[in-house]
C-alpha cells in the first residue's frame, strides 16, 4: 500500500536544542491519528513541520507520493493539508465569512468562482456551528467560536488532511462534546485527521492510532488502549514510581 | 595609506561610535518595549543642544556633560514612558504598531518645532580643543581620541551592567520572552520605563559627543533617527555587538562619501546602505540566518 | 448603491461649483481633492493591508517632478502625466522588493527615510531638477481644467479603492493587515500582493502631483517632499479612519478645515500641532473618527454605513 502522509525519520534542532528526534510516523487515509506527549515534547514542532512552516533538520515529509517538506506552506495548504493553531489566530478584525472566503480563494489548488464563495463559506460555517455569526468580527467571539472558526477556515480550503492543534484545550466539558462532534463529521466527509491533544479522554474517544512523543523522542505508538498502559508513556506522564517513593525521603 | 586617508578613517570612526552608541539606545528600546521610538534622533539632538548650553553659560566641560545629561535624560525618559507609551503598551500587536508610531512620530515633529523656534540658528559645535597628537608622522586631534575613549568606555559600561545587575539581566529575559519574563515575575512596566529611560540617556550622551564635531540643528531629529535605522537593520535586528558594527560601518560610509563625492551626497548614503543590505542580506551583518 | 448614489450627488454638486460663483471655493475644494485622493491611495497599503508608508508623498513628488520637466520639454500635459505615473508605478515596483523585507515600525521608519533621499536627489541633480530653487512650468491659468481633473482623479481613486476593498485582492490584503504569517499559510501571495498594492497606491498619488504641478507652474523639493505634504494626507487618513473609504474623507475635510482657519491666523507650530494631533490619535483614537462611538451610527444612518462596514452588509444581504 502506497503511504498517504508519512513523516521518515524527521529531527528538528533549535540552536542546540533537540525539539523532534528521529521521529517517523505514517497515516492512512480516512483516519484519525492523535500525538500526544508532555510539554515540549515537540507535538507542535511536529505540526510546523507537516505544514511546511518549518524545514526539517534532517528527514522528510511525503504526502502521497510527493516530498512536500520545503515547499513552503502556501503549497502545502494548495496541496490539501491544512491546520488550526494551538493559540487561536483568527483574522481578528474580520468578519468570521470573511476569514472562511480567504481559505476559499486562496487555499485551494482550485479556487471557489467569486460568485460561489458566499455559498460555499455560509455551508462551511453552518457546518462548524457558526452561522449565526457569519457578520461578526472574529475578535468578539468566544474562545471556542474561534476554534470552530480556524476549523471552518482550514476546511475552506478543501484539505485532505488537518491538523488540530490542541482544538479542544481550554474549553469546557458541554463545548468539548460539541467540538468532538463536529470533529466526527468532518471525519464522516473523508478528511484525514492528526490531532494533537492534551486531554486523553478526547484522544481515547476519537482517535485510532495514537503516538506518543516526549522530549522530541517517540516512545509509544498503537490503540489508544495500548498506548495508556505502556510503562514508558506512564512514566513519561507521571514520572516513574520509584522516583515518586524516593522523594520524601530526600 | 595616505595621512588624508587615515584622518578621514579617525573622522568615520568616531562618527560611527557616536551613532552605534545612540542606535545602542534604539535597539534596547526596541526590544523590551516593541516600540520603535522615532522621536530617538531628537534625544540626540536635545542632548547635544544641553551640553552646548552647558558649556556655553556654565563652562562645562562636554566631557562632563556627557556624563551629566545621563541623569537628566533617564528622568526625561521616565517621563516620556509613562505619559506616551505606558498607556498603549498593551494593545493587540497591530494596533500597538500603529499607535506607537503615531504617537513617536508625533512626539519627534512637537520636540523639533518647538526646538526650532527657540532655537533659531543651528549650533556649531563647542570650540573644545586639546592640543593634537602625533602618532607615527599622523597628527590625530586627541579630542576625538577622547571622544572615542569615552564612548568605548560607555558601551562596554552598559554591556556590562546589562550582563551583571539584577535589572540588566531583565532587560535581557524581556527582549528575549516578554510572556516568560512575566511569568517568572519580572516587574515589566517598570523595567520598561527603565530601559526606555536608558535607551535615551544613551542618545543624549552621544548628543554630548556629537556637539563637539559636528553641527547641530533642531530637525536633524528624524534623519538621525532613519541613520540609527540603517544601522540596526546594518548590524542584525536585536543584535547589540551588531549595532555597534552597524554604526561604524555607516559612520565611515558617511566620511568617505563626503570626501570623495562631496558634502551634498553624505545624507543619501544611510538610505542607499539600508537598500543594499535588505537586498544582499536582509538578516543584517550580525544577524542569524533563518 | 445608496453608497454610489451619496457619491455621484457630491460630485454633481463640486462639478457645478465654479458655474455658481464659488472661485474662491474652487481653489479650496482642488486642494481638498489633492489631499483626498493622496489619504485615500495611502490607505490602500497603510489601511487595507497594515503597512505604514510614511514615504507616500514621494509618489506625489515624482509626479510633480516628472510632469514639470517633461512639460518644459515641450510635451504636451497628458503625455506628461502618462509618464509622470509611469515612472511612479515602476519606482514603487522597484524599491518594493527591499523596503517590504521589513515590516510594522522598520517598514514606517524606512519608508519615510524615502522622501529624505528623493528630496536629496532632487536638490543634487541640479540639471535636471533645478536644484533646491525648484523649477517653474509654462505659465497659465489651468485652474478650471485642472479642477475638474483632479475631482476626476478623485472619483476614479473612490472607484479603485472600493473594488480593491471588494475583490479577492482586497480580502488577501485584509489577511496580510490582520497576520502575515498566517495569510502565507493559507495561500495568499503576501510579497506580490505587497508589490501590487504599493504600485497602485502610487499611481493616483503621482497623478495628482501633476495635476498640482501643472496648476501650481512651480515645484520644488520643500513644496512636494516637505513634511507637511507627507504627514498631512496619512493624519488624514488616521484621524478619519483608516481601511473604510469614508475615513480619508472625513479627515481629509477636517484637516483641511483646521488648516484654513487655524492655520492662517497662528503662523508658527503647524508641525508642532501636527504632532499633537498625531499623539492624541495614537493615544486615544486610533480606529479615528468615523469609529468613534457618537459618529458611527450617524454615518450609518446617513447611507454611508455600507461605506463602513461594507463588506459584511453586503453579505449579509446577499445571504438572506
Amino acid at each position: 500500500m502506497s503511504r498517504f502522509l508519512e513523516c521518515r525519520k524527521i529531527s528538528k534542532v533549535f540552536g542546540g536544542i533537540k525539539a523532534l528526534n528521529n521521529v517517523s510516523l505514517s497515516v492512512a487515509p480516512h483516519s484519525i491519528v492523535g500525538v500526544i506527549g508532555p510539554n515540549g515534547a515537540g507535538k507542535t514542532t511536529l505540526f510546523n513541520i507537516i505544514s511546511g512552516s518549518l524545514l526539517p533538520s534532517t528527514g522528510e515529509v511525503i504526502f502521497k507520493g510527493k516530498r512536500i517538506s520545503g515547499m513552503g506552506p502556501a503549497r502545502v495548504c494548495r496541496l490539501g493539508i491544512a491546520r488550526t493553531y494551538q493559540l487561536v489566530r483568527p483574522f481578528n478584525s474580520l468578519s468570521a465569512m470573511e476569514n472562511v472566503m480567504i481559505g476559499l480563494a486562496f487555499g485551494r489548488a482550485e479556487p471557489v468562482a467569486r460568485r460561489a464563495r458566499v455559498a460555499e463559506a455560509f455551508k462551511i460555517l453552518q457546518m462548524v456551528g457558526l452561522e449565526g455569526k457569519t457578520n461578526h468580527a472574529a475578535e468578539g467571539l468566544t474562545l471556542v467560536e474561534k476554534k470552530h472558526l480556524e476549523i471552518a477556515r482550514a476546511l475552506a480550503t478543501a484539505p485532505q488532511i488537518l491538523l488540530l492543534d490542541e482544538v479542544v484545550s481550554g474549553l469546557n466539558p458541554t463545548e468539548i462534546t460539541r467540538t468532538v462532534d463536529t470533529i466526527k463529521q468532518i471525519q464522516k466527509r473523508g478528511i484525514t485527521i492528526i490531532m494533537v491533544e492534551h486531554i486523553l479522554k478526547v484522544v481515547m474517544a476519537l482517535c485510532e492510532r495514537v503516538v506518543v512523543l516526549n522530549y522530541g523522542v517517540q516512545i509509544a505508538e498503537g490503540t489508544p488502549e495500548q498506548v495508556v498502559l505502556d510503562e514508558a508513556v506512564i512514566e513519561a506522564y507521571i514520572g516513574s514510581f520509584e522516583d515518586a517513593e524516593e522523594k520524601p525521603h530526600a | 595609506m595616505s595621512a588624508d586617508f587615515i584622518q578621514l578613517l579617525v573622522g568615520g570612526i568616531l562618527l560611527g561610535g557616536i551613532y552605534g552608541l545612540a542606535a545602542f539606545g534604539l535597539s534596547i528600546t526596541f526590544g523590551v518595549l516593541n516600540v520603535l521610538n522615532l522621536a530617538h534622533g531628537d534625544f540626540l539632538m536635545l542632548g547635544s543642544l544641553l551640553s552646548y548650553g552647558l558649556f556655553v553659560w556654565l563652562g562645562i566641560n562636554p566631557f562632563v556633560a556627557a556624563i551629566l545629561v545621563i541623569p537628566a535624560f533617564m528622568v526625561l525618559g521616565v517621563g516620556f514612558y509613562l505619559l506616551l507609551l505606558k498607556p498603549i503598551a498593551d494593545k493587540p500587536p497591530h494596533q500597538l504598531l500603529v499607535a506607537s508610531i503615531l504617537v513617536t512620530l508625533g512626539a519627534s515633529l512637537f520636540i523639533e518645532d518647538i526646538t526650532a523656534y527657540f532655537w533659531e540658528r543651528p549650533v556649531t559645535g563647542i570650540s573644545y580643543t586639546l592640543p593634537p597628537m602625533e602618532v607615527a608622522g599622523v597628527v590625530i586631534s586627541s579630542t576625538r581620541l577622547l571622544v572615542l575613549l569615552f564612548i568605548f568606555a560607555l558601551a562596554c559600561a552598559m554591556q556590562l551592567y546589562l550582563k551583571k545587575t539584577f535589572v540588566g539581566k531583565s532587560i535581557r529575559a524581556i527582549v528575549q520572552g516578554r510572556e516568560g519574563a512575566k511569568v517568572v515575575g519580572i516587574p515589566i512596566s517598570r523595567v520598561s520605563a527603565l530601559a526606555f529611560s536608558i535607551g535615551m540617556a544613551l542618545a543624549a550622551s552621544a548628543g554630548a559627543f556629537y556637539v563637539t564635531l559636528f553641527t547641530v540643528t533642531p530637525v536633524m531629529g528624524i534623519p538621525l533617527t532613519i541613520k540609527y535605522l540603517c544601522v540596526v537593520v546594518l548590524g542584525g535586528l536585536g543584535s547589540i555587538v551588531g549595532s555597534v558594527f552597524g554604526g561604524l560601518i555607516l559612520g565611515v560610509a558617511e566620511t568617505l562619501t563626503a570626501y570623495y563625492c562631496g558634502a551634498e551626497w553624505a545624507p543619501t548614503i544611510a538610505f542607499v546602505l539600508l537598500i543594499l543590505i535588505l537586498i544582499v542580506r536582509p538578516e543584517g551583518l550580525f544577524g542569524a540566518k533563518k | 448603491m445608496v453608497f454610489y448614489s451619496v457619491f455621484v450627488l457630491l460630485w454633481i454638486i463640486l462639478a457645478a461649483l465654479p458655474w455658481l460663483g464659488f472661485s474662491y471655493g474652487v481653489v479650496w475644494i482642488f486642494l481638498l481633492a489633492v489631499s483626498f485622493t493622496l489619504a485615500l491611495s495611502y490607505d490602500i497599503v497603510g489601511g487595507y493591508m497594515g503597512y505604514m508608508n510614511l514615504g507616500h508623498s514621494t509618489f506625489f513628488g515624482l509626479g510633480a517632478y516628472t510632469t514639470a520637466i517633461l512639460l518644459n520639454q515641450g510635451f504636451n500635459l497628458f503625455t506628461s502625466l502618462l509618464a509622470a505615473f509611469l515612472l511612479a508605478a515602476f519606482f514603487a515596483a522597484l524599491i518594493s522588493y527591499p523596503l517590504f523585507r521589513l515590516r510594522g515600525a522598520y517598514f514606517a521608519l524606512a519608508t519615510f527615510g524615502l522622501i529624505s533621499l528623493i528630496e536629496v536627489l532632487t536638490v543634487n541633480l541640479r540639471d535636471l531638477t533645478g536644484g533646491s530653487g525648484g523649477i517653474s512650468t509654462p505659465p497659465g491659468n489651468h485652474m478650471l481644467p485642472a479642477y475638474y481633473m483632479v475631482l476626476g482623479v478623485a472619483a476614479a481613486t473612490m472607484v479603485l479603492s472600493h473594488s480593491v476593498a471588494r475583490s479577492k485582492f482586497g480580502l488577501g490584503l485584509f489577511s496580510i493587515r490582520e497576520d502575515e504569517e498566517v495569510a502565507q499559510s493559507f495561500g495568499v501571495p503576501t510579497s506580490l500582493y505587497k508589490g501590487l498594492a504599493l504600485v497602485i497606491s502610487s499611481v493616483p498619488a503621482s497623478l495628482v502631483g501633476g495635476i498640482y504641478v501643472w496648476n501650481m507652474t512651480y515645484v520644488s523639493p520643500e513644496s512636494v517632499f516637505g513634511l507637511e505634504i507627507a504627514l498631512s494626507p496619512i493624519i488624514m487618513a488616521m484621524l478619519g479612519g483608516t481601511g473604510v473609504m469614508i475615513g480619508p474623507l472625513v479627515g481629509a475635510v477636517f484637516i483641511t478645515l483646521v488648516q484654513e482657519f487655524l492655520w492662517t491666523k497662528v503662523p508658527y507650530f503647524h508641525l508642532a500641532m501636527y504632532g499633537t494631533v498625531l499623539v492624541l490619535l495614537g493615544l486615544f483614537m486610533p480606529g479615528g473618527i468615523v469609529r468613534t462611538r457618537w459618529v458611527k451610527p450617524f454615518i450609518q444612518r446617513l447611507g454611508l454605513g455600507e461605506a463602513v462596514e461594507y463588506f459584511k452588509n453586503v453579505d449579509a444581504e446577499r445571504m438572506s
